[in-house]
């Protein structure tokens, strides 16, 4: 159960306008290690995840990456640290195709002569590479990723998140607009994710999704780490308490 | 879900996006349509000489066509390019009629196109002017300047060598027909395969998304409009060469010729989506609706009017094909369903 440890916050705090949404929050998350964060609207879940993705920075406190302190000031930052976020349907392109999405902004060209030519042939072999080791349904290949259901494309998104070296993908509510059996599709996938020893950190308000998908549940409340609990020796109603009087967790329910 | 499932795994590999289809089916029948309607009504217009005259008269709108296809499916749209032609062709022309190398002549129409479809695109990128505005600004300055250059005056007497690339024939197909094939091809690779083809679609379909991946979306935004430039520059130059002459009146409304070849080739108006062949389809049908005019003795104005109305019809079909608005919910169409 001892996972050797990937990213480890320490203390953050970040002030918006005097506004403390984080205070001295820290959190380690494991090597294929799958963490959900909760906690209600304005808890600070957001902040949190986009100060690691280096969308925003933190105004005090420490990450530290496989032991080793780093600094996250930009997406490229944290892309190159193997740290990925998933984007609430920003991620692709309804027009384009599968492969299109997926090597989007990173193709693979071949050059004939001085020209530079897109290498579809080895795009889709690869894509097909992917998909296949995660396990995603997908129709063909060629068609507009906006023909797709809600389930498939939130695969996609995710699956080109891989094409790189990552150790931790962020995801900001990746079922919220899905149905029960597409976000079954997506729950799927970080199993599968994590199999691959892929860590995930993902903020979900539904705590059925949480309980079935996550190794740890850390709760937040007005900025506040108010803990970390494990699912297996805690039930939904301890975390809804946690969530709603921001106490934490009796010591039998305590992760960490 | 009208796409059939089938999981990639057991697909054969490289040939997993499936068969081939044919998206200009739509425009091509029409065009067969109306060239047996015309032949119909008037043998005259179903004769090979008919043909190239009427591709001829098309050239310059089916290369500036190839470039507005990038523009709209990059989600852009650019009204100058009448402009832009009258102002590069009226500087080159004098340049070459005062003597100067027809060489020299011909870099500056295209130079001048190209920097002017620049201007347009930083105006659009870089100061964040929608692209309506920013080249309907553009329009009317640039033909400001095109008429403060040479009001009044009509520019002839191109150089043979210039004059050739209008007036030419290489084994027996006019040279405007020629360059129109070329650009048309070379739109179709840039478009489909090439990193930039890739970018105009994804600026036009989630320009987000692409500024997510990293690339310099104002970069991209730039180049398109300097590739349209260049098309109208290439497009002008061919338009001079075939009358042999130009002035600052040059190229009034051609924007809507070229936009209207564009969308009735089933390019998408809001973006993310275009089709070269589609773009040369459309003009090729407005030219050739034009020649059916003028065969059947109408007046020019027609020209105007029908073209408006090919337009609207485009855009209303692209909108039912794309699911915009439903038969049902149409005027007319609709009142026998509430």
């Amino acid at each position: 159960m001892e996972a050797k440890e990937l990213l480890k916050l320490a203390n953050l705090n970040k002030w918006y306008d005097g506004l403390h949404a984080l205070q001295d929050v820290s959190l380690t998350i494991g090597e294929g290690e799958v963490v959900a964060l909760v906690g209600d609207n304005g808890a600070g879940k957001s902040t949190l995840v986009k100060i690691i993705s280096g969308a925003q920075g933190s105004d005090e406190g420490e990450i530290y990456l496989k032991g080793k302190p780093v600094t996250v000031s930009s997406p490229k930052d944290a892309s190159n640290l193997g740290i990925a976020a998933l984007h609430q349907s920003l991620g692709l392109v309804g027009s384009l195709n599968v492969f299109e999405n997926i090597f989007l902004g990173r193709e693979e060209t071949r050059s004939i002569g001085p020209i530079k030519v897109l290498d579809k042939k080895k795009m889709r072999e690869r894509a097909i590479e992917l998909l296949g080791e995660l396990a995603i349904d997908v129709p063909r290949l060629g068609v507009p990723v906006l023909s797709m259901s809600g389930g498939q494309r939130q695969c996609v998104a995710i699956s080109r998140l891989l094409l790189d070296q990552v150790n931790l993908i962020l995801m900001d509510e990746p079922m919220a607009a899905l149905g029960v059996a597409e976000g079954q599709k997506v729950l799927d996938l970080i199993e599968r994710l994590k199999e691959k020893g892929v860590s995930v950190l993902i903020i979900s308000h539904n705590l059925e999704h949480v309980f079935s998908i996550a190794d740890r549940i850390a709760v937040l409340k007005n900025g506040r780490m108010v803990g970390t609990v494990s699912p297996k020796n805690s039930s939904r109603s301890d975390v809804v308490r946690m969530i709603t009087t921001g106490e934490g967790a009796g010591p039998e329910g305590a992760a960490q | 879900m009208s796409v059939s499932k089938t999981n990639v795994k057991t697909g054969a590999a490289g040939r997993a996006d499936g068969a081939f289809t044919f998206e200009g089916l739509g425009i091509t029948a029409v065009l067969l349509v109306i060239i047996v309607v015309f032949s119909f009504v008037n043998p005259r217009f179903f004769a090979i000489e008919n043909f190239l005259n009427i591709l001829t008269q098309a050239a310059p709108f089916i290369i500036m066509a190839v470039g507005m296809t990038f523009v709209i499916t990059a989600a852009g749209i650019d009204l100058s390019v009448g402009s832009i032609l009258a102002l590069s062709s009226v500087i080159g022309f004098d340049f070459m009629t005062s003597g100067g190398h027809p060489v020299i002549g011909v870099a500056i129409i295209i130079v001048v196109a190209v920097a002017l479809g620049v201007l347009n695109g930083v105006l659009v990128a870089y100061l964040v002017i929608p692209p309506f505005i920013a080249t309907l600004a553009t329009m009317v300055s640039l033909r400001g300047l095109a008429l403060l250059h040479s009001a009044g005056t009509m520019h002839y007497g191109l150089p043979e060598a210039v004059a050739f690339l209008g007036q030419g024939k290489v084994l027996g197909l006019p040279m405007p027909v020629l360059i129109a094939l070329l650009a048309a091809l070379f739109g179709y690779w840039l478009l489909n395969f090439t990193k930039f083809g890739v970018y105009c679609r994804a600026l036009g379909g989630n320009k987000e998304a692409l500024r997510l991946t990293g690339v310099s979306v104002k970069r991209i935004e730039v180049l398109v409009y300097g590739f349209m430039g260049l098309m109208v520059g290439l497009g002008g130059l061919v338009m001079i060469a075939r009358i042999d002459s130009t002035q600052a009146t040059i190229g009034t409304a051609s924007e809507i010729h070229v936009i209207a070849a564009v969308i009735i080739g089933g390019t998408s108006l809001f973006g993310g989506k275009g089709t070269i062949y589609g773009s040369v389809a459309g003009a090729i049908l407005l030219a050739m609706v034009a020649n059916a005019l003028v065969i059947g003795g109408a007046d020019f104005f027609w020209q105007l009017v029908v073209t408006g109305i090919i337009v609207l019809f485009a855009v209303l079909i692209g909108n039912l094909r794309e699911g915009r608005v439903s038969m049902a919910k149409l005027p007319l169409f609709g009142r026998t369903k509430s």
